[in-house]
C-alpha cells in the first residue's frame, strides 16, 4: 500500500471527514492520521469546526407564519387547477 | 374546504418536510429574510406545477433545490446588491490551523463566537461559495448530490468548498482575535 506524505494526507482531510472518499484512500489517510500527530490535530481542529457549523447553522427552521402562508397558497393553487 | 387531491396530497407529503432545508438555503442565498420567504413561496408554487415533472422516489429535496436555486438566480439575484464578482480561484486559501496550532490547536475559540457572527461570516462570503457551503456542510447532502442540484461538476464543487471553508475560518479567526477570543501569533520566521 502506498503511503500518503502530510501534504498529500492533508489535501484530503476535508474529503475525509466528510466521507467522500474511496474505500482505498480512506484507508490510507486513515493510516497516516494514526503515525502523525501533527496531522492528527489538524483532522480534530477541522472536525471541530464542521461540527460548530452544523449546531450553529442548522438551528434556523422556517417560521409557522411562513409555513401557513406557503401552505395556503398551495391549496389555493390546487382550486385554481 | 374540498379534500386535497392525491397530486396535492403527493407534494405535500414528498416536499413539505424540506421547507426548512428550503428557507435556510434562501435565507444564505439573499441573506435577506422577507426575500427568503417570498424565495420559498415562490419555489414551492413552481414546484407544485411542475410536480408532474418529479419521479416519486427520486431526491425530492435536490430536485427541490434546483427550482429554488433557478429562481433565485433568474428572478431574485439582480435585486440586492451583490458583492463585486471576483476571480474565485484566485483567492489563495490560508490554512488557519497552522496559526492557531500552538495556542488553541482544538479551536475552542469557535464556541465563544455568537451563533449571529457565524452566520454573518458564512452570508459576508461569495454566492459560489456560500451556496456549495450551506449545501454541504449545513444540510449534508453529498458532493455528489450538491454536483447535480447545482449543474457543475464534482470537481467544481470540491475545490469551491475547500476555499469556502478555508475563507470562513480565516474570517471568525479575524473576529475572534478582533473581539480578544484569541490573541493573535506572530507569523513564524
Amino acid at each position: 500500500m502506498s503511503r500518503l506524505n502530510c501534504e498529500e494526507a492533508l489535501a484530503h482531510l476535508q474529503d475525509y471527514l466528510k466521507q467522500e472518499l474511496t474505500p482505498d484512500l480512506v484507508a490510507e489517510v486513515k493510516t497516516h492520521l494514526g503515525r502523525c500527530r501533527d496531522c492528527e490535530g489538524y483532522a480534530k481542529f477541522e472536525e471541530r469546526f464542521f461540527l460548530m457549523l452544523e449546531s450553529r447553522a442548522r438551528k434556523e427552521t422556517c417560521p409557522h407564519e411562513v409555513r401557513a402562508r406557503i401552505v395556503a397558497a398551495l391549496r389555493a393553487a390546487a382550486k385554481d387547477s | 374546504m374540498a379534500e386535497p387531491s392525491v397530486a396535492a396530497r403527493s407534494f405535500d407529503g414528498e416536499a413539505l418536510p424540506h421547507l426548512d432545508t428550503l428557507y435556510r438555503v434562501a435565507l444564505r442565498l439573499t441573506a435577506d429574510p422577507t426575500l427568503a420567504e417570498d424565495l420559498v413561496q415562490d419555489t414551492m408554487l413552481k414546484a407544485y406545477r411542475s410536480w408532474q415533472q418529479y419521479r416519486p422516489g427520486t431526491n425530492a429535496r435536490g430536485w427541490l433545490l434546483t427550482i429554488l436555486r433557478n429562481t433565485f438566480i433568474n428572478d431574485y439575484r439582480r435585486r440586492k446588491h451583490e458583492p463585486v464578482a471576483m476571480d474565485l480561484e484566485a483567492v489563495e486559501p490560508h490554512a488557519l490551523y497552522r496559526s492557531i496550532q500552538d495556542t488553541d490547536p482544538e479551536g475552542n475559540f469557535f464556541s465563544q463566537i455568537v451563533d449571529a457572527k457565524v452566520i454573518e461570516a458564512i452570508d459576508a462570503l461569495p454566492t459560489e461559495f456560500r451556496e456549495v457551503l450551506a449545501l454541504s456542510d449545513i444540510e449534508g447532502m453529498s458532493y455528489a448530490e450538491i454536483s447535480e442540484t447545482l449543474k457543475i461538476p464534482i470537481g467544481t464543487v470540491k475545490s469551491r468548498l475547500f476555499r469556502a471553508r478555508r475563507q470562513l475560518q480565516a474570517d471568525l479567526y479575524a473576529h475572534a482575535v478582533e473581539m480578544g477570543y484569541i490573541k493573535p501569533r506572530e507569523p513564524a520566521r
